[in-house]
């Protein structure tokens, strides 16, 4: 064969070429039929770059409409710390900035840039706030001149505003932005239309309170920009865009006006008693305390004040950490943690209603069983005294007299007939004490009611805290008069008072009332979307032979011989007769806890009232008389009608 | 020896004379080329009116007018006997080779590290594009002289026929331009019957040459890369592979139907560089799709075999070698920028003729398809 025939060679030659042209079709092949999906979506990614603008949060309203949380737009200068450690004139810049700033209305100094640009407060990656509510001239200013502005940002955010100031910053909680471990855990809601509110790394999200419980109902949906880019990353126009919506409305159960009287009547109360002497000579250190006020017909949240507080606002715009390790020592008190539902305290003789109901329901004593007192009650070998608060004396004492006058020989005596059951825990338990309320707020506390197996496991996991694992006959005297093995919220304290008030019924308690469109108003029933129902726990079993004996003694603790009437003197409970507990903790080596339960009015009870302040002295004096503050609103919007929410009755 | 009647027969158009060209003019290679052409333009706008709103139609312009300049010149090779031409071949490549020389010398002006172009006004040359035709003519003289009895002599007169313009236009540098040169040589002498241990030589020295080349410090670090980046099309250290990538990511969101005449995006936004001549494929496959890509591969597969067809049915050596080398031109050009543009070629800056933007490569197109349009129209004079 001749290899080189023009005929083979041109062959050879074609099918070379054929070759050539298979290949080119397989590759086209491949690359716009099978691989075309795959590296579409990388070519689109390519192409767009996602912008997203923050839709402004929901509002929050009050009980009775009124706006508690609303939101304004803020221009906001800030440095982008990354970049501008690219920036080779630094100084220069943080001058010019400084110049521009003063010039046009935002006075600042170069000293307060730089100060600013050092905190810690925030991580790395953020741009780092210079200026808030800055005018649209210097926006105007430093875009004219942008590029002498390296790493400097501005942007619209819409932050949040408190008509009310600092009141119940507790429950409202604050906003910040959020951080990288939130953003990779967190999972986003969805809005009416069923649109994802996704986050972004700048993204602002509820940190404390209600604007963290609610996170997914108040977050708006952001706008979702896909700006179309060319090669250099300049943008030519828009591929997609979704414009933000506003976050749900929601209502809350809180009576702003009855929060602001307990805020301030805590508040003060706590000023006058902070380094006066108690009974016993103690100093009072007065630093803080929390008062509830439920509604014990559902549970719903009417007040729940804490002190010391802080302003939200300071957080709307970002805080320095400085400020904020302030605010985590006020009189050696966290102004950052809600007392109400997570500080925990002995209960004191506002646990004799339990005390009492255990004893009265479980056949031990009925309303006339009376014992003598004579201020000491001795139990065990070697014998143990226990007394009454300062050794008084109360003579024949039945259960109606001994919740009035608060005879702890009384309750003494019923903790040792019980000792050996778990009686008064289960009634305890009944009640709602030794576990979470459920409360829509974060961070609650359980508190604690030990049985005498749950003291044994104790002290078997802890034999450094709690070296002695025996139950003694005195540990179930102490627990009659709710020292020793119990602590409780103030939230529990409230919900146990109204199960007694309602009639054994126990709520989980809530914050919020109602969820509502966004922008909605708070008369139009249309604008509702939910509406959260009270939920029932559980129920205490109260027959009249068992309430009423305690109602009675209850009742007269505000008046004549109770241990609360110096603090309702005046008060005109013919027309709101108030029904409550004095409680007064012994706390080692420090001024007692003052505490207060109470409900009114006595006959158709609709708020229950506790307040519990540390190291406060008596019962009465601190607790009773900020609760009483507190009834004088109250009763003028039962009897003045003016409690009537504008957006349809309680009931 | 031709005989000297034809030609003079040939001006004579008779009516009646069966053998007369223009009755033999080869409808389907004129077809392909009119269709190609009128999408090369398309495509070069598309790629090069920007995003709007306000378009640019320059590029519009100029390429349609090198398409009016091209189809002279194809005309006028396909009416001049190509046996006459035949002549001038040696005198065509010492003009190109000396424009070669002068495009390197200051005369030529520079753009992208290259100096490949004269500018003229407006306008640039390339003399490298006309240099390929050059180098078929007097290939294909040399091949038809030696009537397939090749010794070593007379192959290294065809090496250094060769070897001279590639050395001038590695002096650019233009590899690409280098490499469709050497695939003429090689499939030139390939049909003009090498013998069999010299391809298999030639072969050898060849992929040697290459590894070696690419191993050694004749090519620029950019060059290398350019050259090994299909091969790593992870290194994304390379800039080249970023153009790649583009590049296919681009003819993939053409999918089948494509994106639409003017809504490509990938080309509208200007991510594939070069797009408008050493990537406009991707203009054609982001907006025609793999329907309009497939087509337009299929018309210059079906020219391709029209000029090997044509090879194969010339009246004589010297056009079958003609045929061979435009063949060679086209198909090698195609290969290569389609394949680089589709990640499986180095990427190596070669027109796609007849497509991409560019006045003397279009009109050295269009003249070669007039060349094997003129032996075809021949062949039973």
């Amino acid at each position: 064969m001749d290899t080189t025939s023009p005929r083979l060679r041109m062959s050879l030659l074609g099918v070379v070429v054929a070759a050539c042209f298979i290949a080119l079709f397989a590759r086209l092949w491949y690359l716009q039929v099978l691989e075309a999906p795959e590296l579409s979506v990388q070519a689109t990614a390519n192409r767009t770059r996602t912008v997203a603008t923050e839709a402004p949060r929901g509002r929050i309203f009050d009980l009775k409409g009124r706006v508690i949380v609303d939101n304004r737009t803020s221009l906001i200068v800030s440095i982008d710390r990354n970049e501008l450690k690219k920036v080779k004139d630094r100084d220069d810049l943080i001058a010019r900035l400084a110049d521009v700033l003063t010039a046009n209305g935002a006075p600042i100094k170069i000293s307060t840039i730089e100060k600013r640009l050092s905190e810690k407060n925030s991580d790395q990656l953020q741009a780092v706030p210079i200026a808030t509510d800055v005018t649209e001239e210097v926006i105007h200013r430093l875009s004219e001149y942008a590029e002498d502005f390296p790493s400097v940002t501005y942007e619209r955010k819409t932050v949040r505003v408190y008509p009310y100031g600092s009141t119940a910053s507790n429950v409202l909680g604050y906003t910040g932005r959020i951080t990288a471990e939130i953003l990779k855990k967190i999972e986003p809601g969805t809005d009416p239309d069923g649109v994802e509110k996704t986050y972004q790394p700048d993204s602002t999200v509820g940190m404390a309170g209600v604007e963290l419980t609610y996170e997914k109902e108040l977050r708006g949906t952001p706008g979702i920009e896909l700006v179309q880019v060319d090669f250099k990353n300049r943008p030519v126009g828009t591929e997609s865009y979704q414009p933000p919506k506003s976050g749900n409305d929601i209502q809350l159960h809180i009576d702003i006006e009855v929060q602001m009287r307990a805020e301030q009547a805590l508040v003060e109360r706590l000023d006058v008693l902070r380094g006066t002497a108690q009974r016993d000579g103690a100093i009072r250190g007065a630093p803080a305390g929390s008062v509830v006020v439920l509604d014990p017909r559902d549970g719903g949240v009417v007040a729940l004040a804490s002190a010391p507080s802080y302003d939200p606002q300071e957080f709307a715009a970002g805080i320095t950490q400085e400020r904020y390790n302030q605010l985590q020592d006020i009189n050696g008190a966290s102004a950052l943690i809600d007392r109400s539902i997570t500080g925990q305290y002995a209960p004191g003789s506002t646990f004799k209603l339990v005390t009492a109901a255990a004893a009265l329901s479980n056949g031990l004593i009925d309303a006339n069983t009376s014992i003598y007192d004579d201020g000491v009650y001795r139990v065990g070998n070697p014998i143990q005294e226990f007394t009454n608060a300062g050794k008084e004396k109360y003579g024949n004492v039945n259960v109606v007299r001994g919740l009035t006058v608060s005879s702890d020989v009384y309750f003494y005596w019923l903790g040792d007939r019980m000792d050996g059951t778990t009686l008064i825990q289960d009634a305890a338990t009944a009640f709602g004490f030794d576990k979470r309320t459920g409360i829509d707020l974060p961070n609650e506390s359980a508190g604690y009611v030990l049985t005498k197996a749950e003291k044994k496991a104790l002290s078997n996991k802890y034999p450094d805290a709690y070296p002695d694992g025996d139950w003694y006959t005195g540990d179930n005297v102490q627990l009659a008069i709710g020292q020793n093995v119990i602590v409780v919220t103030p939230l529990q304290l409230a919900r146990a008072y109204a199960a007694f008030a309602n009639g054994g019924t126990v709520y989980q308690p809530h914050v919020v009332w109602k969820i509502l469109k966004p922008n909605s108003t708070t008369t139009d029933p249309s604008d509702v979307l939910r509406v959260i129902e009270p939920v029932v726990t559980g129920t205490v079993t109260l027959p009249p032979d068992v309430r009423g004996p305690i109602a009675s003694g209850l009742e007269g603790v505000t008046s004549g011989l109770g241990t609360a009437a110096s603090a309702f003197v005046g008060f005109d409970q013919q027309a709101f007769p108030i029904v409550g507990k004095t409680g007064t903790a012994q706390v080692d080596g420090k001024a007692d806890t003052s505490l207060f339960a109470s409900y009114g009015p006595a006959l158709s009870p609709k708020w229950v009232v506790t307040a519990v302040m540390e190291e406060s002295g008596f019962g009465a004096e601190a607790s009773g008389e900020v609760t009483r503050r507190i009834y004088e609103v109250l009763a003028n919007q039962a009897l003045t009608g003016a409690g009537i929410a504008t957006n349809g009755s309680m009931d | 020896m031709l005989p000297q009647s034809i030609s003079s027969r040939a001006s004579k158009l008779s009516r009646r004379d069966p053998t007369a060209p223009l009755r033999h003019i080869d409808p389907v290679l004129i077809g392909c080329t009119v269709v190609l052409s009128i999408l090369g333009v398309i495509a070069v706008y598309s790629a090069t009116r920007g995003p709007g709103p306000d378009f640019s139609k320059s590029y519009l312009y100029r390429q349609t007018m090198f398409m009016v300049i091209g189809a002279g010149a194809m005309v006028f090779c396909s009416v001049v006997d190509y046996r006459k031409l035949h002549d001038w071949a040696w005198s065509f490549y010492g003009i190109t080779t000396a424009l070669l020389v002068l495009v390197v010398s200051p005369f030529g002006s520079e753009v992208n590290g290259a100096k490949s172009w004269f500018s003229l006004g407006p306008f640039q040359m390339q003399p490298a594009e006309f240099a390929k035709l050059s180098l078929i003519g007097v290939l294909a003289f040399l091949l038809s002289e030696f009537r397939s009895d090749i010794d070593i002599r007379r192959l290294v007169a065809l090496l250094g026929t060769a070897a001279l313009p590639m050395a001038l236009i590695m002096l650019q540098p233009d590899l690409g331009q280098t490499l469709i040169l050497l695939a003429i040589m090689m499939t030139m002498m390939l049909v003009g019957g090498l013998p069999t241990k010299y391809i298999a030589v030639l072969t050898i020295v060849g992929v040697v040459g290459v590894v070696g080349a690419l191993n050694s410090p004749l090519l620029a670090d950019y060059q290398r890369n350019r050259l090994t980046a299909f091969v790593n099309p992870s290194d994304t250290s390379n800039a080249a592979v970023y153009n790649i990538e583009q590049s296919q990511q681009a003819i993939a969101n053409g999918g089948i139907t494509g994106q639409g005449l003017f809504d490509g995006p990938q080309t509208k936004l200007g991510f594939v560089p070069e797009q408008e001549t050493d990537f406009i494929f991707t203009a054609v496959a982001e907006q025609f799709g793999f329907v309009g890509a497939s087509m337009m591969l299929f018309l210059y597969g079906l020219l391709c075999y029209r000029i090997w067809r044509i090879a194969q049915v010339a009246k004589d050596a010297f056009g079958t070698y003609l045929c061979a080398g435009v063949l060679a031109m086209f198909a090698f050009s195609a290969f290569e920028n389609v394949g680089m543009a589709m990640g499986i070629m180095p990427v190596t800056g070669i027109p796609l003729l007849l497509i991409s933007a560019g006045g003397s490569s279009t009109i050295t197109a269009l003249a070669g398809l007039g060349l094997v349009l003129n032996v075809y129209m021949r062949r039973f004079q």
